[in-house]
């Protein structure tokens, strides 16, 4: 196994030393960190608008420079909000419950700082961790049969939804349900039969999934900002931030230390789930931060905490490279943003799964060791940048979104040279922000469709294996072992309800 | 009615529309009596998605924002302007195939920049047609992409 691992990781660092490669994750770190700065752009959208720039390149490329994007754009939604408590999206909620406090007290740039260092550190953490536990998880998965793979994509179909929190889990079932419903126009693979196509030529080949990720996340994005008058970057100063500010002492770096420690292990352990991500990682290490804070300590959280900073950094960072296990290993994305990766890698002609493991080395193992690369990339960027970085905050919003609008437009018209597909989008725009003012999650309705395709083909190779019966689900014992942890996923937030019920009943009494 | 509800409600007639149609999906003789067909799945996934959107409707809200309605939502929203902003992209995917990608983007940044308030004429042609043309550059030049000029300059006899 040792001799595998090594080769690979040289195959990776061969990979990752190409100049080109170089460049790619340079570039991708950018574009991340600066998309990613942009309030109300998350990652998602981050790595769909540089999926055109990646057709032209080799797969091992194209993959290293989004894998650049996604943990660049976490790190950019930070400094959006430690500086003007914007998150860009979910991750780095927990970021601005202490980081903004600190910004408002005078120091930005030792919030920024600390933000990069445990960004840096739980990156790096947990990539050594994904070195270690992918290579063995693939070479298990090489024995799953396609029953395995339908319930696995059950598990994460389900566990996506079951992370959604209160009240949101049938929601998100129900965006999953129209994802895989979105999944089935076009021609079936088969039988070659047309499915919802209307008559039209355009949709033989199906809805396109950069269409779906650009219309759902990139342009509702867009038009959020329009409708809720978001103004947050009009009104950021971007003066405020000097390089002497960006200083962290010893003793400032000796209290985040254990901080950092603690926080990517936890981070890693909680991306590799499916379905749980960086959002769950960054909230998960920062309550176990306050939990193990001494009172006075605990007092400061929320408040202006460098440790209550640190630990979710290093949660949601530990967490994002975390989330690369089960779409290396298994071919099944464990959030919103590896599915749009998982799409890409499909669309590169890539066969997603533990066979890429020996079959596509150079990808499987490019990735890994780019990101080393990658989180030193970070960090160099990232300090010395952070003052002009900032200033990017402060484009207003009546040049930022017909630009955003136009990227995404762009984005899709010049891979497919299909103007059918810009009224496309419009409609699934508009669709998707009816459901977001609707209060309904669009990450699920993602996965639900990049994975309705390999859902219905290896239910219908399970089935003609098992002689027309469902028999499977229950017979094979790998198979019953994960619709097992599908139902305890699905049902593990009604239980933990009722156990926190019962617990404040028996308080009550007592 | 909560907006969660609302949704669910579009849901489940999108399903029963979705499934009625999967009806129609055409089988040859020989798939007629196979156990998984074309229809199977979307057969399911109707049932599914009647039966999750029916719960929703059916349970108690348990919206962490509050039974907020669809109303009280969209309050105060800038409808105007996003639907304003909506239309340049139907005008700009129309427009495109006749004016070509050059023409066509750089009027649709033009009038995006307009409806959201922009009036520095200078900053908004700055901030449009360096973009694009680096853009068509890249594509073009750089990467070899063909990017076709608009029917209206072969009308025009300029091509």
């Amino acid at each position: 196994m040792w001799d595998g691992m090594i080769n690979g990781m040289l195959t990776g660092i061969s990979t990752t030393m190409i100049p080109m490669n170089i460049c790619m994750v340079l570039f991708g770190c950018f574009m991340g960190s600066l998309i990613g700065m942009l309030p109300g752009l998350g990652p998602i959208t981050a790595v769909a608008l540089m999926i055109p720039v990646t057709y032209g390149l080799e797969p091992s490329t194209g993959m290293v420079l989004l894998a650049g994007v996604y943990y660049g754009a976490i790190f950019g939604g930070s400094t959006s909000s430690i500086l003007i408590n914007a998150p860009g999206e979910a991750a780095t909620v927990a970021t601005a419950l202490d980081g903004y406090p600190l910004a408002r007290q005078g120091y930005p740039g030792k919030a920024l700082a600390v933000a990069a260092y445990a960004s840096f550190s739980g990156g790096t953490i947990s990539v050594i961790m994904l070195m270690f536990f992918a290579p063995m998880l693939a070479s298990v998965a090489t024995s799953f049969q396609s029953a395995d793979y339908f319930a696995l994509m059950i598990l994460g179909l389900t566990a996506v939804s079951a992370f959604a929190g209160r009240g949101g889990v049938l929601k998100a079932l129900l965006m999953v349900v129209l994802g895989l419903m979105l999944a089935t126009v076009g021609t079936d693979q088969t039988s070659g039969v047309q499915r919802f196509t209307f008559g039209s030529l355009e949709l033989l080949d199906g809805i396109e999934f950069l269409l779906l990720a650009m219309a759902t996340f990139a342009l509702t994005e867009a038009l959020s900002i329009v409708l809720k008058r978001d103004e947050s970057s009009d009104s950021l100063k971007p003066k405020m931030i000097g390089f002497k500010s960006l200083k962290v002492t010893k003793e400032e770096f000796k209290q985040i230390g254990p901080t950092i420690g603690r926080s990517s292990l936890l981070g890693f352990v909680i991306g590799v789930l499916p379905g749980a991500g960086a959002t769950l990682g960054s909230f998960m290490a920062y309550g176990m931060e306050r939990n193990l804070a001494k009172p006075e300590e605990r007092e400061k959280f929320g408040k202006g905490s460098l440790r209550g900073l640190a630990a979710p950094e290093a949660g949601n960072n530990a967490a994002s490279s975390g989330s690369f296990v089960p779409l290396l290993c298994l071919g099944i994305p464990g959030s919103g943003t590896t599915a749009v990766m998982l799409g890409a890698l499909i669309a590169y002609g890539i066969e997603p799964g533990p066979r890429m493991f020996t079959e596509s080395p150079e990808v499987f193992w490019g990735v890994i060791m780019s990101m080393y690369l990658g989180n030193i990339f970070l960090l160099i960027l990232n300090l010395p940048l952070i003052p002009y970085f900032a200033r990017l905050l402060a484009i207003p919003r009546n040049l930022m979104v017909p630009m955003i609008l136009f990227f995404s437009l762009m984005g899709v018209y010049l891979v497919t040279f299909n103007d059918f597909d810009i009224l496309m989008m419009v409609l699934f725009c508009v669709a998707a922000m009816a459901l977001r003012l609707m209060n309904f999650p669009m990450a699920p309705l993602l996965l639900g469709f990049i994975l309705g395709g390999l859902m219905e083909d290896n239910l219908r190779r399970a089935l003609l294996i098992y002689d027309e019966s469902l028999s499977f689900m229950w017979e094979r014992p790998l198979t019953l072992g994960i619709n097992l942890a599908t139902l305890f996923v699905l049902f593990f937030p009604m239980i933990r309800s009722y156990i926190a019920s019962r617990r404040n009943n028996v308080k009550k009494v007592t | 009615m909560a907006r969660e509800k609302v949704g669910a409600l579009v849901i489940m007639l999108f399903s029963i529309a979705y499934g009625s149609m999967a009806l129609k999906i055409p089988l040859s003789f020989l798939a007629q009596n196979e156990f998984f067909t074309s229809r199977t799945m979307p057969y399911a996934l109707a049932v599914l998605g009647i039966v999750i959107a029916l719960m929703i409707l059916v349970m108690p809200t348990a919206d962490p924002e509050g039974k907020r309605s669809l109303k009280e939502e969209t309050r105060g929203m800038d409808w105007k302007t996003a639907i304003l902003l909506v239309i340049g992209m139907i005008i700009y995917g129309l427009v495109m195939k006749w004016l070509g990608f050059m023409i066509s983007s750089i009027l649709f940044l033009l009038g995006g920049f307009y409806v959201l308030g922009e009036r520095r004429i200078k900053r908004m042609l700055l901030a449009s047609i360096p973009l694009v043309i680096l853009l068509w550059f890249v594509m073009s030049s750089l990467l070899g992409v063909y990017i076709a000029p608009g029917e209206i300059f072969y009308i025009l006899g300029v091509i």
